[in-house]
């Protein structure tokens, strides 16, 4: 079976800097990707190139079958993939609603509805994540929890095929990450995303990824089931260094 | 077949598959419907007052360039600091070409639309690549390059003096009608604008547009063709202000660029836009008809009220900080209320 | 010819410039006012010599304390409080530009006769086939010597290097212990100096209206944004460059043009080339 996501062999510098070094990697329909590795490793960055704000120098990057290197942003987002934020950046004068609204108006499907029927689907996702109460507050008046809600809520109103998550668990208490995980596992099941996703939680990618891929300094260095890469002598020596290896 | 439904506040036509609503607002102090009547019904009542009808003509016209210009602000994400470049180009266009080829100014109005439409599609591109700040520089300097090029190809522009004997709007035989009628084409201009404005922010386009204002980059991400969007803003709502300046040169058949392009003339605009209200539209029309009650307002003065004039605007800003909008909205969280940013990239 | 000229304007330029280089690089913003302060430099003292009947010199002295205290007051009104929101404070100081010329303008309105006389050597210099008055000399050598203090200040003094640190990041050099407030003021009072000297000196050559403040505005602008933004070394450059300009515009091409020249200049490099000629955004 073909892999939604095929990422050969890709390559961006940033002046002298190696930010990510030839890397491929695919990931399949249907599965939760975990995507680790120290800070600086290239993980954003990676994100970014997928998600088309960066052209990478070489290498090419397939989603669903098409080739999407080098598309510009919108363009990508309408083929079906969306993306959270690690620093969430909703739009700060708008109600909580009207931020998903915008989501739910560029989906391809939804070329001529009106706003009112768009607040409508706003809405359902917003139920979906747990924020319907507050979908009258401006945003910048929400915690940190629930702008990480809402990101999530505008990043499946666009309704992706591929989930492209950010770091999500930063800055959350116990309780919050674990509904964050029991959401994004409620996401995959109820909108059949797949998902690929940034983390630095260990516990979290753990539980919830059927797969990781670790990088380190641009590089891939490991891949498989989370407990085989655990145990992985270069991954923990990245990790904790050589010591403890 | 089409279908009324009167509900209790609101009127709902039907036809076929699309539905078209109106809601009939209760509460009298927010009728948009009322302000319009009201606004129809004042050039019948002043107009014995000799010069209150050019007042209130003077007050659209500043309207019909406060509207588009708020706009234009939310729609591109950035502030134009030179809107009166559309205002000299309309009203130069169309009191040159009635002079040398002797034009109807219906004539003129489509050849006016003609020009902005090509000057906005190139400008417009200064949208896509120049940030915030910078943007509002360029902008600001386009006008006096425009002045500049009058001064100095003086005998086609007439210089200082400006053009005369520009052919008039509507000639109906006593000057008193012509006066009454020009008016209220400003205003059915100047409300036909904030229809169109209206609708276009309640609207999906507008959810988009305040997307771009509020942060581009998440824009991009989230699938709006910002690109687009600005190209479009900013091309129509030139024409919207190019419009004005035609209407401007054929009511006072004269045009002067020293009256309507240096930095004077931009802080009246501006000001109407931003102590109307930061940008919302409505704020726009009550910053404009402000702006001229203070300004008439300070003529009683004398020649100091040069001086006088700036001195109330600066204090203006100061004590008004979300404008006259700012004073009547106590934060209702339903609808959008945007904000002006300037980033520096 | 356009050498001596160039020679000329550049140094003359970079009086003018000195100024808002400075505070368009120590505080970050575009003074749209600036050219108040020409304005205010000659009306002021024009004001004084004429009211109270004072000679030069005591009429200087008292304008220089009155603009030292007007461009305070323009700090703590009005860039102080709006120093976050840049739409408020580009328009307001827009507005206190205009202020200040209208109220110049009534006070002596165009037609009057500004005279100030302070002429230090009468009469011209032909040198280069130029005829060049002997003030315009000696205010281009007043241009060189200004700037070659505020380079040795920048480069050697105390605080030339706090104001070069707080250019380049201010929370930096908060979190440093700078009283980013008082380099502030210290810049702004610097930074009105050179023009005021310059319009002292200008005076006898140059005619005075109360609306010379925007061709001068356009020209400083121009010399900042080429120069990088508030650089100096840039600036330096940038003077010398635009003076060349003007001066082949002028004596070359056609001399009506030279203010449209001006304008498109700023105009294309702000589209093409905002950051300038020099590599870095900061003071040095």
């Amino acid at each position: 079976m073909m892999p939604l996501l095929n990422i050969i062999n890709v390559t961006k510098r940033f002046g002298g800097i190696l930010a990510v070094d030839n890397v491929s990697l695919s990931v399949n329909e249907g599965e939760i990707v975990g995507l680790i590795g120290p800070n600086g490793a290239g993980k954003t960055t990676l994100l970014n190139l997928i998600c088309g704000i960066y052209k990478p120098d070489s290498g090419k990057i397939e989603f669903n079958g098409k080739d999407i290197t080098g598309l510009p942003p919108h363009k990508i987002c309408k083929l079906g993939i969306g993306r959270t934020y690690q620093i969430p950046q909703p739009f700060p004068d708008m109600t909580a609603i009207l931020n998903v609204a915008v989501s739910v108006l560029n989906r391809t499907d939804s070329a001529n509805m009106s706003l009112g029927d768009a607040l409508l689907e706003a809405s359902y996702y917003l139920e979906f994540v747990g924020l319907l109460n507050k979908r009258d507050i401006l945003a910048r008046d929400l915690t940190l929890w629930e702008l990480r809600k809402l990101e999530l809520a505008r990043a499946l109103a666009t309704s992706p095929k591929l989930l492209l998550i950010d770091e999500v668990m930063a800055g959350l208490n116990p309780a919050e990450t674990l509904s964050a995980v029991r959401l994004i596992k409620r996401a995959q099941e109820e909108f059949h995303v797949t998902v690929l996703w940034i983390e630095h939680v260990m516990k979290v990618i753990m539980e919830a990824a059927d797969r990781v891929i670790v990088l380190h300094y641009g590089k891939k260095i490991a891949e498989g089931k989370p407990d085989e890469v655990v145990k992985n002598e270069r991954v923990v020596e990245a990790y904790l260094g050589g010591k403890y290896a | 077949m089409v279908k009324f439904e009167f509900g209790r506040s609101r009127i709902v036509i039907r036809y076929g598959n699309s539905k078209f609503e109106w809601t009939i607002e209760p509460r009298y102090w927010r009728n948009p419907l009322l302000a319009v009547l009201i606004l129809l019904a004042i050039p019948m009542l002043i107009h014995q007052q000799p010069g209150m009808l050019t007042l209130f003509t003077i007050a659209n016209i500043y309207a019909m360039i406060a509207i588009p210009l708020s706009w234009q602000i939310i729609g591109t994400g950035r502030i134009n600091f030179g809107p009166q470049f559309f205002v000299g180009l309309g009203g130069y266009t169309a009191g040159l070409l009635s002079i040398h080829y002797g034009l109807t100014p219906l004539q003129t109005l489509l050849i006016v639309i003609l020009v902005c439409l090509v000057f906005g599609l190139v400008l417009s591109l200064l949208t896509l690549i120049a940030g915030g700040l910078y943007f509002s520089l360029i902008t600001l300097i386009l006008p006096l390059i425009f002045l500049e090029i009058t001064f100095i190809y003086g005998d086609i522009f007439r210089g200082e003096s400006g053009i005369g004997g520009i052919a008039p709007l509507i000639s109906l035989g006593s000057i008193k009608l012509n006066y009454l009628v020009c008016c209220y084409i400003s205003l059915a201009i100047a409300l036909t604008y904030m229809l169109i404005v209206d609708k276009i922010f309640r609207s999906r386009w507008g959810l988009k547009m305040a997307a771009i204002n509020d942060n581009e980059d998440v824009a991009r991400m989230l699938g709006v063709d910002v690109n687009k969007y600005k190209i479009v803003t900013f091309t129509v709502t030139s024409i919207f202000i190019g419009i004005a300046g035609w209407f401007i040169a054929h009511y006072f058949t004269t045009f002067s660029g020293v009256t309507y392009l240096p930095i004077n003339y931009l802080i009246k605009l501006l000001l109407a836009v931003i102590i109307g209200g930061r940008g919302s539209i409505y704020g726009a029309l009550a910053g404009a008809y402000f702006i001229t009650f203070v300004e008439e307002m300070v003529k009683v003065f004398g020649p100091i009220h040069y001086v006088i004039f700036p001195t109330l605007l600066l204090g203006l800003i100061f004590i008004l900080p979300e404008g006259l909008w700012g004073i009547y909205r106590k934060h209702k969280y339903r609808e959008y209320y945007p904000s002006i940013r300037i980033r520096r990239r | 010819m356009v050498a001596v000229y160039t020679f000329i304007l550049g140094s003359l330029y970079l009086l003018i410039s000195l100024g808002f280089s400075l505070i368009c690089g120590v505080l970050r913003i575009f003074h749209l006012g600036y050219g108040a302060i020409f304005v205010v430099a000659a009306y002021v003292t024009w004001m004084f010599m004429k009211e109270f009947g004072l000679s030069l010199i005591p009429s200087v002295i008292l304008m220089l304390i009155f603009q030292l205290i007007f461009i305070l007051a323009t700090y703590y009104g009005i860039i102080k409080r709006y120093i976050e929101r840049e739409e408020y404070l580009l328009i307001s100081l827009l507005l206190i530009a205009l202020i200040v010329e209208e109220a110049a303008n009534y006070k002596y309105p165009i037609i009057v006769g500004v005279d100030i006389p302070s002429t230090i050597i009468p009469g011209v210099l032909k040198i280069g086939g130029a005829t060049i008055p002997y003030q315009m000399l000696i205010a281009a050598l007043v241009g060189i010597i200004f700037t070659a203090i505020f380079v040795i200040f920048f480069l050697k003094s105390r605080i030339g290097l706090v104001m070069r640190c707080v250019s380049q990041n201010v929370r930096d050099s908060l979190l440093l212990g700078v009283n980013v407030e008082r380099i502030y003021v210290y810049a702004l009072l610097l930074a009105v100096i050179p023009p005021t000297i310059c319009i002292i000196i200008i005076a006898p050559v140059w005619a005075i209206d109360p609306f010379l403040g925007w061709p001068l505005f356009t020209t400083a602008i121009l010399i900042s944004i080429m120069g990088g933004l508030g650089n100096l070394k840039g600036s330096i450059m940038a003077s010398y460059i635009v003076g060349f300009i003007h001066s082949y515009t002028s004596l070359l091409l056609n001399p009506r043009f030279t203010g449209l020249t001006t304008l498109v200049i700023v105009v294309l490099l702000l589209i093409f080339r905002p950051e300038g000629i020099a590599r870095s955004e900061s003071l040095w």
